[in-house]
């Protein structure tokens, strides 16, 4: 077990004021007023950096930031740590001083330059070196002056290898996260998805499932049923549910097998507080539990797993105004700490806010392989899309070629590449294994002698590892035809198991990609008002507003602009003072709406009624954002907005008609704010959510959604709480 | 919150005890023996943490004179988790097709098949198609009527039945005696005879006095039923199938009965034989118990109105009759009298078929108009029970959105059986366990 030094024990220099940085170039002069802004310019110009302002405006402003980045020492970046909005070193950015100083004196007085001459120069045992004397903030400013060719060539002198069951990362192998991903953890859709992988040679890195619901109960029954099925397979591995680290810490207190512990980082102190309830501390204490206390204890020598991905901290707004390669970066510094078996980094993931396109993406995932491996991470790479942005799956596949060619340590295993519960599109077991083909890559060892036991991988007659009779097969796992069968009706989007080559058969990519084509429609899709108008006429009149989001673009690549009235519909608004205002937006699916507010909002306004609860005349608006509750709360002096919004559509055509009702409790009672922010830990809350989310007729259908919107909002109203605290008040 | 459907899946073997036969005290169950092993075996449980669970009274141990103490017993070692006990033996015959055969008939679309569960002292008999069961019997067949010394056919004891067919059979024998072998291929006779004139739907057989002794309940046959395919599960089934893989037959009455004999003449009835082979259920066995948990009991939606928890769990509660939109105001009126005329409330099937959702709003609101008049005493359980997933809404409905005291129970997701009776487990998670019983 690594040591960990105390925080404050760590030496991080007094923040000086903010130079300015002064760049000419023909009769054009440009500056830059601190770090932090010439960083942000000194990036490729990505939407998050954008939004945020922190972009540089044309190509030639980049490059003259990047020039005066190039002059710049590391001492003088060591000398200048980046502060929160408040002016302090969070706990993050103090984590990041935590280097090598022998090293760093050595390097201290080269330029950011001459760092990456002498990185492309370099032999890999130096490159690993010089890694352990850098802060994140370096490792960004170096990423920030390499082309494509060199945050590949620099990151492929970096190995990072790590051992808990099987050993990941060594040379010449290619391993993967396999991610069996179920909208409602039912335990037969994860054990198909779970063989699925298998059969196709993924999970040597880990067999790891997000839950769907992040409770200690349920996150205990997914342990112990993927423990189970590692047993009955007998596959080496390692096992993970990705809760909350406080969640898996209780599970691992009931006995349970938290063999790797997980949990998502951010590079800011306030979006880990805020957003992720993690402290410093408290990874400290998951990594000393997990030391002498873990399911691995004694055999792994790593066992804590992070995911990152550039963006977190903007969209929360809690970046300190620091661009996203840089916060991701710091991330790293912060993992570092923990010796960590895995990073997984999953740039993407977010939507067009962050990163608008294939491009944004593509070179955004190299440079967070390049600073991972860089501070001498294991890093496992998830290029992913959603489809409200202009990411596609050539690009994601595009991304894999180049970050395989980087030397990733590895990818995730998500079925044909649809997420069934995220939402999201992801590397998939047949891409593993294509790219495994196209650069001769192997499994981990300890798997890969496994898989040829299974014929899920055979040796041809030179002695070259090739795909086994039984490659892709999952059946071979399950007693009989019609158990198979049964774990096939629970899981949402298997279009097919039938391969060509390590590539899914046409007729499957087909009804895949024809699936994901009306969900992405879906997201484009104009909110019909008219229609909708005429639909309920006879139930009750909507009032309509408008966001500031001028049209579909402007509401998709912004999300501030869709979580703001527009001022002529803000004036509209006076305090009406009542219980509930319910309020309609397209969100990112406006088929959601069309397919449910019909057979919705009747029964919805009933059961208020029947209930006497107190209601304003329903508001519809288009292009409408979550955080718009809050405003239109405030204005209308309401007590709770239930805001029928359509979710993000996933791969699966039916459910991109998917609705979701957010209840936001506006805290005006002062012993409610009180409670509520000692329950969260944010002393200015002012709004508590509960989301009800699935509703269509495939999942929750919108009769039933209503009487389930109506009844807790009664109980919101009533306990004058809403969320977790709500849940814990009713000994949920 | 997210929503989504709960079942019960992969039920899985966290404990089996060791296989002990029925303690019996005179004519009774040994109670002290039965409580004591209880204790051993759920030594490591505790009540809270079992969700839902079954007790099988199976055979000859269920024609004991104090049988329902047992269930009495189990229901206090295991508190409010038990809600599934079968204690008829056509619930048995049809849990018994379930848990063996019900995947098998499933892949056999239009293939008849009947499951015979040949036990210790019943044979439980279900006729199904497309994995559901149609019919169901239940004849005093099974291994233990002759109990033996173990390698010997001296005998050690018989059941009231075996002494009534040993007096037909004119075999002079008691306990201390030996049996020839054409003792036991007569007795033998007798018990095949009476399984292939069920199988066939052949009445005549049965109509001497010492068949009729040894009928349970009669199975009859539907009408233009087809030659069905003959399964097996229970102890002696298990013999069968596990031979038919290679195993030889264990040696000469291993287990104290006359079970290997059994089976090995089932075995070589030439009509059957093909069936065997060719369709074997996936679990063979201990079918009954896994039937009672995988198909007996259902969880329910994850929205249930249930507006007081504490109310469950429910027992035994008795099922009324079914409701739809179609229901005139007299029928309504009807059912909820009958419904407050019992003690322990009742249970109503909401059908909404081809009315669909738009039917909940009217149904509702008519139920309503019928609770405000008082047609219900205070405090007696109503249970609505419906597959749709809609069951809070329609709760809502019918309560006036919780405006009329009554105590209602709607419960979502639930596939109806053909069944007397409802129970009711605890709430956890959002669900509720259900199961049905006192098959018609």
């Amino acid at each position: 077990m690594k040591e960990l030094p105390e925080l404050a024990s760590i030496h991080v220099p007094v923040p000086p004021r903010d130079e300015e940085y002064i760049a000419s170039a023909l009769g054009r002069r440009v500056s830059f007023r601190g770090l932090k802004q010439l960083l942000g310019a000194a990036d490729y110009s990505k939407a998050g950096d954008r939004h945020a302002g922190l972009a540089a405006p044309s190509e030639s402003v980049r490059e003259m930031a990047r020039s005066i980045l190039s002059g710049l020492s590391l001492q003088h970046i060591y000398d200048h740590p980046l502060t929160d909005d408040d002016g302090r070193v969070d706990s993050v950015m103090r984590v990041n001083y935590q280097i090598d100083g022998e090293v760093f004196s050595s390097i201290g007085a080269m330029t950011v330059g001459e760092l990456k001459n002498h990185l492309l120069r370099a032999g890999s045992t130096d490159v690993k070196r010089i890694g352990r004397g850098l802060t994140g903030v370096m490792a960004a400013a170096v990423a920030k002056l390499c082309d494509v060719h060199e945050l590949i060539l620099i990151a492929r002198k970096l190995s990072c290898p790590t051992r808990a069951r099987t050993v990941l990362g060594t040379a010449g192998t290619l391993s993967s996260r396999l991610q069996p991903n179920h909208p409602t953890d039912d335990l037969r859709g994860i054990t198909l998805l779970v063989y699925w992988g298998l059969s196709l040679g993924s999970g040597d890195a880990l067999i790891g499932l997000n839950p769907a619901v992040d409770t200690v109960d349920n996150v205990s029954t997914l342990l112990q049923h993927l423990d189970k099925l590692r047993r009955s397979t007998g596959v080496p591995t390692q096992i993970c549910v990705l809760a909350h680290i406080k969640t898996q810490l209780a599970c691992l207190e009931r006995g349970c097998p938290v063999e790797i512990l997980f949990q998502s980082l951010a590079g800011t102190e306030k979006t880990n507080l805020s957003e992720f309830d993690v402290t410093v501390d408290l990874l400290d204490r998951g990594y000393r539990t997990m030391a002498a206390a873990g399911a691995l204890a004694g055999q792994a020598e790593q066992f804590m797993y992070f995911e990152t991905g550039q963006g977190s901290e903007f969209t929360y707004g809690k970046h300190n105004g620091i661009d996203m390669t840089t916060t991701e970066a710091l991330c790293y510094g912060l993992a570092r700490r923990y010796d960590p078996f895995m990073i997984n980094n999953v740039t993407g993931f977010i939507g067009p806010e962050t990163h608008l396109d294939d491009f944004e993406m593509i070179v955004s995932n190299l440079q967070d392989h390049f600073m991972g491996k860089l501070l001498g991470l294991p890093m496992g790479m998830a290029p992913c899309y959603t489809l409200h942005s202009n990411i596609h799956l050539e690009g994601q596949q595009i991304a894999t070629e180049l970050l395989t060619a980087a030397g990733a340590n590895y990818y995730m295993d998500v079925s044909l590449n649809t997420d069934r519960m995220l939402a999201y599109f992801d590397t998939s077991g047949n891409d593993d294994q294509t790219l495994r083909e196209i650069y001769g890559r192997k499994p981990a060892p300890e798997y890969l002698e496994w898989a040829i036991r299974q014929g899920i991988f055979a040796h041809d007659t030179s002695g070259a590892i090739i795909r086994g009779p039984h490659w892709g097969d999952p059946r071979r796992f399950c007693d009989s035809e019609a158990g198979f069968r049964e774990l096939l009706e629970a899981t949402p989007a298997a279009y097919g198991f039938d391969a060509a080559g390590p590539r899914p058969a046409n007729k499957v990519s087909r009804e895949m990609l024809l699936n994901q084509s009306i969900a992405r429609e879906a997201t484009r899709a104009e909110l019909r008002v008219d229609d909708l108008m005429n639909g309920l006429i006879r139930m009750t009149s909507m009032r309509v507003l408008d966001t500031e989001a001028a049209g579909k673009d402007a509401y998709l690549n912004s999300p501030s602009l869709g979580s703001r009235l527009s001022q002529g519909s803000l004036n509209r608004l006076t305090p009406e003072h009542k219980q509930v205002q319910v309020v309609v937006s397209d969100g990112l699916s406006a088929e959601a709406v069309h397919h449910n507010l019909e057979r919705l909002l009747p029964v919805l306004l009933e059961g208020f009624a029947g209930r006497g609860v107190t209601m304003g005349e329903p508001l519809l608006v288009r292009y409408g954002r979550v955080k718009l509750a809050e405003p239109i709360a405030e204005k209308l002096e309401t007590d709770l907005i239930v805001y029928l919004i359509g979710e993000r559509p996933g791969g699966d055509a039916l459910a991109s008609r998917s609705l979701s009702a957010y209840l936001v409790y506006r805290l005006t009672d002062s012993l409610a704010q009180m409670e509520a922010a000692q329950f969260s830990g944010n002393p200015e809350i002012r709004f508590e959510y509960t989301v009800i989310s699935n509703i269509y007729s495939g999942g929750l259908p919108p009769p039933e959604a209503a009487a389930v919107i109506v009844e807790k909002a009664c109980e919101i109203l009533k306990q004058h709480a809403a969320g977790n605290r709500l849940e814990a008040l009713l000994g949920n | 919150m997210l929503t989504g459907r709960s079942e019960l899946t992969q039920l899985s073997e966290s404990y089996r005890s060791e296989m002990v036969f029925t303690p019996m005290r005179g004519d009774g169950l040994d109670l002290e023996q039965l409580d004591s092993y209880l204790q051993a075996w759920l030594a490591t449980t505790r009540p809270e943490d079992i969700f839902g669970g079954g007790a099988l009274l199976t055979g000859l141990a269920a024609q004991t004179s104090n049988a329902a103490d047992l269930i009495h017993l189990i229901e206090r070692r295991v508190g409010a988790a038990l809600i599934a006990t079968a204690e008829d033996p056509c619930f048995e015959s049809w849990l018994a097709f379930m848990g063996s055969c019900a995947s098998l008939s499933r892949d056999h679309p239009g293939t008849p098949m009947i499951n015979l569960d040949i036990g210790g002292g019943t044979t439980n008999l279900a006729f199904g198609k497309n994995g559901e069961v149609l019919r169901t019997g239940c004849l005093f067949v099974g291994a233990r009527h002759v109990q033996v010394e173990p390698g010997t056919y001296r005998i050690v004891r018989l059941s009231r039945y075996a002494t009534r067919l040993f007096d037909d059979l004119g075999i002079r024998k008691g306990a201390g005696d030996f049996l020839v072998p054409e003792e036991v291929e007569r007795i033998l006779d007798f018990y095949l005879m009476l399984l292939q004139a069920a199988v066939a739907g052949d009445p005549e057989p049965s109509q001497k006095p010492i068949a009729r002794l040894h009928e349970h309940s009669a199975f009859h046959l539907p009408p233009l039923a087809g030659e069905a395919v003959v399964t097996l599960s229970g102890g002696v089934g298990e013999l069968i199938y596990s031979h038919l893989r290679g195993q030889p037959w264990p040696a000469t009455t291993t287990f104290g009965d006359l079970g290997i004999d059994l089976a090995r003449r089932l075995a070589g009835v030439s009509r059957w034989a093909d069936d065997f082979r060719r369709y074997v259920p996936a679990g063979g066995g201990r079918s009954t118990v896994y039937g009672l948990l995988r198909h007996s009991t259902q969880v329910s939606g994850n929205t249930v109105y249930l507006p007081s928890p504490d109310v469950l769990p429910l027992r035994n509660v008795p099922i009324i009759g079914s409701i739809s939109l179609a229901s005139t105001d007299e029928d309504l009126c009807g059912l909820l009298g009958l419904l407050g005329r019992s003690p322990k409330g009742g249970c109503l099937r909401v059908k909404l078929a081809a009315d669909g959702e738009s039917a909940i709003p009217k149904l509702g609101t008519r139920l309503a108009g019928l609770l405000e008049k008082n047609f219900l005493p205070a405090g007696r359980p109503l249970i609505l029970v419906m597959e749709e997933n809609l069951g809070k809404v329609l709760g809502n409905y019918v309560s006036g959105w919780g405006r009329i005291p009554c105590n209602l129970v709607v419960i979502d997701e639930i596939k109806f059986r053909n069944a007397q009776f409802v129970q009711i487990g605890g709430l956890r998670n959002h669900v509720v366990p259900v199961s049905f019983h006192g098959m018609n």
